[in-house]
């Protein structure tokens, strides 16, 4: 396997405060060494707007926007727009939001922007549910989660919302999903962030950000997560280059879901036939991106 | 494209030639009535390219949010709305004047549904009095297009939004002759925009950290500072443009019939029109319009008061459970003044029920009978017209 050369430089300092373990801390740092420093980053409200630090410290190096709850989407539209006019067009303008900003409260600003074809790099930070107020179910956590309001008894019983599919039906140039739970994994990372720089319009990224507190597994186990989500096909790592579907990443011995699931003290309440479940949706829903990528 | 010199137009067309004579680099807009006619003209000027840059957003949140991005980025930026969209930005209005950023806002006032009524009150903006904008009020349709143009040296002077309100129909939709100046004009009055302080990726620093208490803390009370202060550069602006355009003058506040009167009305918005009308036939009585409702003038309005005995306040705005909103206003500033005079608080005129020159007759008379004032407010009957 070829080897990728990693940018030296770090736009995340040392001494932040998330987790330790945290899955997005590890994703946030690859994401802003692959786009360098020409960047706006956009935070709307979500761990990050936290773990970015308290005035005068911080932890970003790179110029940093941190908004309101529902609307980074149409705050990027307007920094895109307002450096248009002063023909700073190589910036890119970057949303890095949770899956409660993307899925929910933020997600009429998201369609918008999408139907706009504003050209900004929206990436979601999908940890699966509310983590920054200490684990609420949002419409991005997936059935029979446990959460403080998907407790014992009244555990999420719908299936996570589909984002990848909305986002396509909103008929933009360019979607993905990473993950890091592999130095291959990391290498697909950089060449779909580096891919998605060359593209103007609104791109839609999607990264699997494992939560300690969230997901209830080991701090040392945060890589082994994401590698078991996407050797599950649990998560899928895809691109969708204008409508043409490809799975980027084939697993050599297929995991069963379970697998992943019961490393997690959040899937602690399910029942056999919850996970059958569970797996029969995950296998139906691989089975769809083999064909759609067969087809293109 | 923008007419010059006197014509026959709208309140809303009087927004979108003045919006354009400012050149705002960007304008987001999300329509409703009576706001509407604004950005259609607007998106009619944008479309011939050149001038600013209209994006249609999806919601009134979104496009004040987009507003205050823009502004941060460095851009002069415009938006406009009306009730249940001014109250839908709310999350934002707090927001813009906490982050400094000098948004002008147009709101075309309209009463606040349950029930629906397409037709205006102050209940609206007035509800929004605690969002740290500047708010200015218009009486006719010249008025709303001298204030848009002065609302975006006022904002970028102060680093404070500035919300412009005219009422739906009454002034949106009504044609009067206004004077349209020329853009040398206006370019001489406003200057281009200089942000102190801009999103830029070549100079990079982080906007809207955690603050610690201390900081916070000092944030709040040097933005209650800072719109205390901005009155003396509405007053300014007042003052510059009235010499650069040739206007009567109309600071914070203007005093109509001024000779030592007794008693005075004060009104806010379109009512001031039949106001002038009664009280200019009148002995002893006097007239004060409100422009500026945020910051409240309070020390003009002291000593203005200062020896009248009797304050008929006109209130198209309803603070529930405490009263008429402008009455709650000239009660605190008045109440140290030494005898206080007796505020009379009529309130009504919602949902665009007429106040007429019959009207405001009727409540002069009720002042005239009563010695004091009644601690409640009193309704303004709708049958007197």
């Amino acid at each position: 396997m070829a080897k990728i050369s990693l940018p030296d430089e770090e736009y995340l300092l040392p001494g932040h405060l998330a987790c330790a373990g945290c899955g997005s801390a590890i994703t946030l740092r690859h994401l802003l060494k692959t786009l360098g420093s020409d960047i706006v980053l956009v935070v709307p409200a979500s761990c990050w707007a936290v773990l970015a630090g308290s005035y005068p410290r911080t932890t970003f190096k790179v110029t940093t926007y941190l908004t309101t709850f529902a609307s980074a989407a149409a705050e990027a539209s307007a920094i895109r727009h307002a450096l248009d006019t002063q023909s700073k067009t190589d910036a890119e303008v970057v949303v890095w939001a949770g899956d409660g900003a993307t899925y929910d409260i933020g997600f009429a600003a998201v369609s918008a922007a999408a139907e706009r074809n504003e050209n900004i790099l929206y990436v979601c930070n999908d940890n699966e549910a509310y983590m920054n107020t200490g684990n609420q179910r949002s419409s991005g956590t997936p059935r029979g989660a446990w959460s403080t309001t998907t407790p014992e008894g009244a555990l999420k019983a719908t299936n996570k919302k589909d984002m990848i599919e909305i986002m396509r039906a909103h008929g933009i140039l360019y979607i993905a999903t990473c993950a890091a739970g592999s130095y291959q994994m990391i290498k697909d990372f950089y060449s779909k962030i580096t891919r998605a720089k060359t593209i103007q319009g609104f791109r839609y990224i999607q990264i699997l950000g494992p939560c300690v507190p969230g997901w209830r597994y080991g701090s040392e186990k945060t890589v082994e997560m994401a590698r078991l989500a996407v050797e599950s096909n649990y998560f899928p790592l895809l691109e969708i280059v204008e409508g043409r579907y490809r799975v980027t990443h084939l697993p050599r011995k297929k995991i069963p879901v379970a697998e992943f699931l019961k490393a997690q003290g959040r899937f602690d309440f399910l029942k056999d036939g919850d996970i059958q479940r569970i797996q029969d949706e995950v296998d139906k829903r691989w089975q769809y991106f083999l064909n759609k990528a067969s087809e293109t | 494209m923008i007419p010059q010199g006197k014509q026959v137009i709208t309140g809303n067309q009087a927004v979108a030639y003045a919006v354009m004579l400012s050149k705002p680099d960007l304008i987001p807009a999300y329509p409703i009535t009576p706001q509407t006619a604004i950005m259609e003209h607007l998106a009619s000027f944008c479309a011939q390219g050149g001038g600013p840059r209209f994006t249609n957003m999806e919601s009134e949140h979104s496009a004040l949010a987009y507003a205050i991005a823009a502004s941060r980025a460095g851009c002069r930026v415009f938006t406009a709305t009306a009730f249940q969209g001014l109250l839908y930005m709310h999350e934002e209005l707090q927001r813009a004047s906490r982050e400094r950023v000098p948004v002008v806002l147009v709101n075309v006032n309209r009463g606040i549904a349950m029930p629906w009524t397409i037709h205006p009150d102050f209940n609206d903006s007035m509800s929004q009095r605690d969002t740290g904008w500047i708010q200015l009020y218009c009486e006719s349709v010249q008025d709303v297009l001298d204030t848009v143009i002065s609302a975006f040296r006022i904002a970028e002077t102060t680093s404070l939004p500035v919300m412009v309100c005219e009422e739906g129909f009454f002034l949106s939709h009504t044609s009067e002759i206004a004077d349209i100046p020329d853009q040398a004009m206006v370019d001489a009055f406003l200057p281009a925009y200089q942000p102190r302080w801009r999103l830029d990726p070549d100079n990079p620093h982080v906007f809207g950290a955690m603050a610690p208490a201390e900081v916070y803390s000092k944030m709040q009370m040097q933005l209650h500072r800072d719109l205390e202060k901005s009155i003396r550069v509405i007053e300014d602006t007042s003052q510059k443009f009235s010499r650069s355009f040739g206007r009567s003058r109309s600071g914070p506040i203007e005093l109509v019939n001024w000779d030592n009167p007794k008693i005075v009305f004060v009104t806010i918005g379109s009512v001031t029109g039949s106001a002038r009308e009664l009280v200019e036939r009148m002995d002893n009585v006097g007239l004060i319009k409100i422009h500026s409702f945020r910051p409240f003038p309070a020390s003009l309005f002291k000593t203005a008061l200062c020896g009248v005995e009797k304050v008929i306040v006109v209130d198209r705005a309803l603070s529930f459970g405490s009263g008429g909103i402008l009455a709650g206003e000239i009660r605190g500033v008045t109440s140290h003044l030494d005898p206080p005079p007796h505020i009379f608080s009529f309130v009504g005129g919602f949902g665009g029920a007429d106040i007429t020159v019959a009207t405001l007759e009727w409540m002069l008379k009720f002042v005239k009978k009563h010695e004091r004032s009644p601690h409640d407010t009193i309704p303004i009957s709708c049958e007197v017209r």
